[in-house]
């Protein structure tokens, strides 16, 4: 069932990582990415590794719960290893299975490909485990904040964000208690064939809608008795702030990037004989 | 003027009073569309500043749309509502309107905008603009004046109704109006739970002289206004002090309400011609005895009690739990530990009960009866853990219904869900069909396959008039066409369809109107009579409890922690209350008289205690 989802999966801990600005950590998240995309060379991986490791270390959060954060996508990443390791081809033949074959630039390029899609999804959920999602919220509507300049309804959607966040957690425990119910009655979730699985999800779907729809009702009354017309005239009781902690934050992005490209640029200086294994081309 | 309001509170004696008219309804008709009966209709009405005034009536009676009306949620098709001296339909700004009169909705869940307590009350400042230091001061004062100031940063998912219910007002007063509404507030709380939004809601209206405009169905609460109005089909019927509402309770009836539990005793006591005055309060209500008991020289030791005949039973569908454990989210950071420990043992026959607090674990071991929740032995994935030589076995826990063995994995856990009929906290949100034939014959084509259509009908059918509707008349209805009430009827049905053995409700009552709650409890002594051989209700209602239950379980902290029947239990109502439960009404006068030296035999219900209490004084009058 639904139980062990805590949505956004956040890690109550203090930490420094948990105390940084959420815009800077969307930020920081968007460089590493970047970085992860620009590196060509295991050295700039293992840099990137390195920080992700401190990262976790420095938030206080377990290893266990920012690994588990991979299961997600493991079926993507075993079929692309698996197809990258046979097609992606190169000079270096190590076995020859006629229409597909394994060599070294395949076997180095899927290691590269698993290290960088393994850190993708980890550091997102290192974002997600140190930051609430309302935090997570009013960091992105600051960050877009530009866009109202071209009438994107930033605070609107901002709003209907930080609602639906509010209201995950009530909808889940709504949908679970519907499922016991209709169990009761002897439904069956489980069994048969995808039209029958379908088909034994209406009962469950019709309350669970019309649920919603009677909750948004008493939601847009209180928040119209509480004076709510939009953004105009609105004032903000918590505004974000950066702090001494965000500023090393952004040293740290910038040596990250700095050491990335270096590394691309002089990885076959620092040890010629192995260079062949370490890049990609 | 003001001054007078905001010291002791003044009772205003006529309408051309000194105090100024706050709301003024005049003439007032309003219906939701153009075809149905208007929801008011040719109301007038007029709220003094500084009073507390309370509607009350059935569900559907209209006093909703009347509170709508007052803060422009809605604006009347007839007539004109006045606020401050504005007119709703002139305004050109609701806002104006609704930044002095406030309200608080039915449902705590449906009424918080964010996800963090202090978040939520800034809500209302940061939309009239307020600066950010003044915000954070109305958070203080609003939280504090609600005796929530120590959950400031937390969120409202862990608290209770009541604690959710105080925050959505602390929302509300950090706009700083001048009337506050609560539309039904009360409605979804547990009985602890309405006590404290009551308190602060009383004091506001006492110390700070606001306003207060409470609409409710609890004649109880109706008890600490200053003045009562009562509505029926979309009109004011009864008006005056909630104390002459109570002297002619006889007319409340065609309104579809009911006297609080204890007018019923005081109205019975009083037609055994034992002159008692109606009393609010349970202590005032043994004051009264005493004094009768004294001025007539009655007997001071009521008739025994006499146990009902028990039902005869073969034990055949007995419940017996054993060592019963269960964390949520176990080995995450969210863990929480809802049972501990629970061993429970329910002969069949029983009209059972189980009362504690919200989040005691009631409905986490009812869940487990009929398999919902599988004991751990019993999942596809259980392996024996290894036990090293030397060390004792670990304890699990043990479940048997009847002649299932839920710690078997081979238990048919689907005949077992056939016969252990659930119902669920608000049953009715699980309607789902498109007619409430086909919603009721639900479970019964999940659990019998191959059910001919003459015998679902025949089934359906007895089901529909079991709970007490018509079948002819509501079968190709749709459910969500029906009243609140029956929907529930409806939801009902489509669990006892299936003729369990066992019928498990949780808070079978909750929500509804005095009159409907009733009803219900009548249909489940029908059930009992006649179909089902146990039924357990969950509640944490004592009074309910007293009156209906052959054994009650108090669950605390995940335990067990008295089982017995309610005539044994609420005799320790210093226990009870050590804990943190309410005792019924019946065992606090119990006690009470006690010290006067009266003791009353009872098994707690209303019925047998007024006759314990007339038995006093049967027989004649004696010398002492």
């Amino acid at each position: 069932m639904l139980n062990d989802v805590t949505f956004g999966q956040y890690y109550p801990a203090s930490s420094c990582i948990h105390d940084l600005d959420p815009r800077t950590k969307l930020l920081f998240l968007i460089v590493y990415i970047v970085m992860l995309f620009v590196a060509q060379t295991f050295y700039g991986m293992l840099l990137c590794l390195a920080l992700l490791l401190a990262t976790v270390a420095l938030a206080r959060v377990p290893f266990g719960s920012v690994l588990r954060s991979v299961k997600g996508i493991l079926f993507i990443l075993v079929l692309t290893s698996v197809l990258n390791i046979f097609f992606h081809g190169g000079e270096h033949v190590l076995v020859d299975l006629g229409a597909a074959s394994i060599t070294r630039e395949s076997l180095v390029f899927t290691v590269f490909l698993l290290l960088r899609l393994f850190l993708l999804v980890m550091a997102s959920a290192v974002l997600t485990l140190t930051t609430t999602p309302v935090r997570l919220t009013d960091g992105l509507e600051s960050l877009l904040t530009p866009l109202k300049w071209i009438k994107v309804p930033v605070h609107e959607l901002a709003m209907v964000m930080s609602i639906a966040l509010r209201f995950i957690p009530t909808l889940i425990d709504e949908t679970n208690r519907i499922i016991a119910a209709q169990k009761a009655r002897g439904a069956d979730f489980e069994s048969g064939n995808i039209f029958r699985r379908v088909k034994a999800v209406v009962p469950i779907l019709i309350p669970l809608l019309i649920s919603a729809f009677r909750r948004a009702d008493e939601l847009g009354d209180a928040m119209d008795a509480r004076c709510y017309s939009g953004s105009k005239n609105r004032t903000r009781y918590k505004k974000l702030r950066f702090s001494a902690g965000d500023l090393v934050a952004l040293f740290v992005a910038a040596a990250l990037v700095a050491g990335v490209v270096l590394f691309n640029e002089y990885a076959a200086q620092i040890w010629p004989q192995i260079y062949e294994y370490i890049v990609i081309k | 003027m003001e001054n007078e309001v905001q010291g002791g509170r003044p009772p205003e004696k006529n309408e051309a009073g000194n105090s100024e008219a706050v709301i003024e309804f005049r003439d007032v008709t309003y219906s939701y569309d153009e075809n149905s009966a208007p929801a008011v209709r040719g109301v007038s009405l007029c709220v003094k500043k500084g009073e507390f005034l309370a509607v009350i009536g059935h569900n559907g009676s209209g006093k909703s749309t009347l509170a709508r009306l007052t803060n422009a949620l809605l604006l009347p098709d007839e007539g004109t509502v006045t606020v401050f001296g504005m007119n709703t339909l002139e305004g050109k700004n609701p806002v104006d309107i609704r930044r002095r009169v406030g309200m608080v909705f039915q449902n705590p869940d449906n009424q918080m905008v964010a996800s963090i307590i202090e978040d939520d009350v800034a809500f209302g400042p940061e939309n009239l603009g307020v600066e950010r230091g003044e915000i954070g001061r109305r958070i203080e004062s609003s939280l504090k004046a609600v005796g929530m100031e120590a959950y400031r940063t937390g969120t409202p998912s862990r608290l209770s109704g009541g604690q959710k219910q105080r925050v959505a007002i602390a929302g509300v007063l950090a706009i700083k109006p001048d009337v506050l509404i609560l539309d039904e507030s009360t409605a979804m709380l547990d009985p602890r739970g309405r006590r404290e939004v009551m308190e602060v809601v009383a004091r506001l209206n006492r110390e700070e002289g606001m306003t207060v405009m409470l609409i409710t169905h609890f004649m109880e609460e109706a008890l600490l206004a200053d003045r009562t109005i009562v509505m029926n089909r979309g009109e004011i019927v009864m008006e005056g002090t909630p104390a002459d509402i109570f002297l002619h309770s006889e007319r409340l009836e065609p309104y579809n309400l009911s006297l609080p539990r204890i007018g019923v005793i005081c109205k019975t006591i009083q037609k055994a011609g034992i002159p008692v005055k109606d009393c609010l309060e349970p202590e005032t209500l043994a004051e009264e005895i005493d004094k009768e008991v004294d001025a007539r020289n009655a007997k001071r030791v009521s008739l025994p009690y006499i146990p009902a005949p028990v039902k005869e039973t073969t034990h055949e569908w007995d419940i017996d739990v054993k060592d019963l454990t269960f964390t949520y989210s176990a080995k995450s950071p969210f863990a929480s530990r809802a049972l501990n420990g629970i061993d429970l043992h329910i002969s069949e026959g029983e009209f059972f009960g189980i009362i504690g607090h919200t989040g005691s674990g009631k409905s986490t071991l009812v869940q487990h009866l009929n398999a919902l929740i599988k004991l751990p032995q019993a999942q596809k994935k259980y392996r024996p853990k290894k036990v090293k030589k030397g060390q004792p076995a670990p304890v699990l826990p043990q479940i048997r219904v009847g002649s299932f063995d839920l710690a078997d994995k081979k238990c048919d856990f689907v005949k077992l869900r056939e016969s252990v009929g659930m119902v669920f906290q608000y049953p009715e949100y699980q309607l789902f069909a498109e007619t409430v034939a086909e919603d009721v014959a639900f479970g019964l084509k999940n659990f019998r396959k191959g059910i001919t259509k003459e015998q679902t009908e025949e089934a359906v059918r007895a089901a529909l008039e079991m709970v007490g509707l018509d079948y002819a008349e509501v079968k190709d209805k749709s459910p969500f066409d029906l009243s609140g009430g029956q929907k529930r009827r409806v939801a009902i049905a489509g669990v006892i369809v299936t003729r369990p053995h066992i019928l498990i409700l949780d808070e079978p009552a909750a929500g509804l109107d005095p009159l409907g709650k009733k009803e219900i409890m009548e249909l489940l002594h029908k059930l009992h009579r006649e179909w089902c051989s146990t039924v357990m209700i969950v509640s944490h209602d004592m009074d309910e409890i007293a009156d209906n239950c052959t054994t009650a379980a108090v669950i605390s902290e995940g335990r067990v922690v008295y089982c017995a029947s309610p005539r044994e239990l609420f005799a320790n109502a210093a226990e009870l209350d050590a804990l943190g439960l309410d005792v019924p009404l019946t065992a606090k006068a119990c006690g009470k008289l006690r010290e006067y030296g009266v003791t009353i035999d009872t098994d707690f219900t209303c019925e047998d205690f007024s006759q314990k209490v007339v038995s006093l004084f049967a027989g004649g009058e004696r010398d002492a």
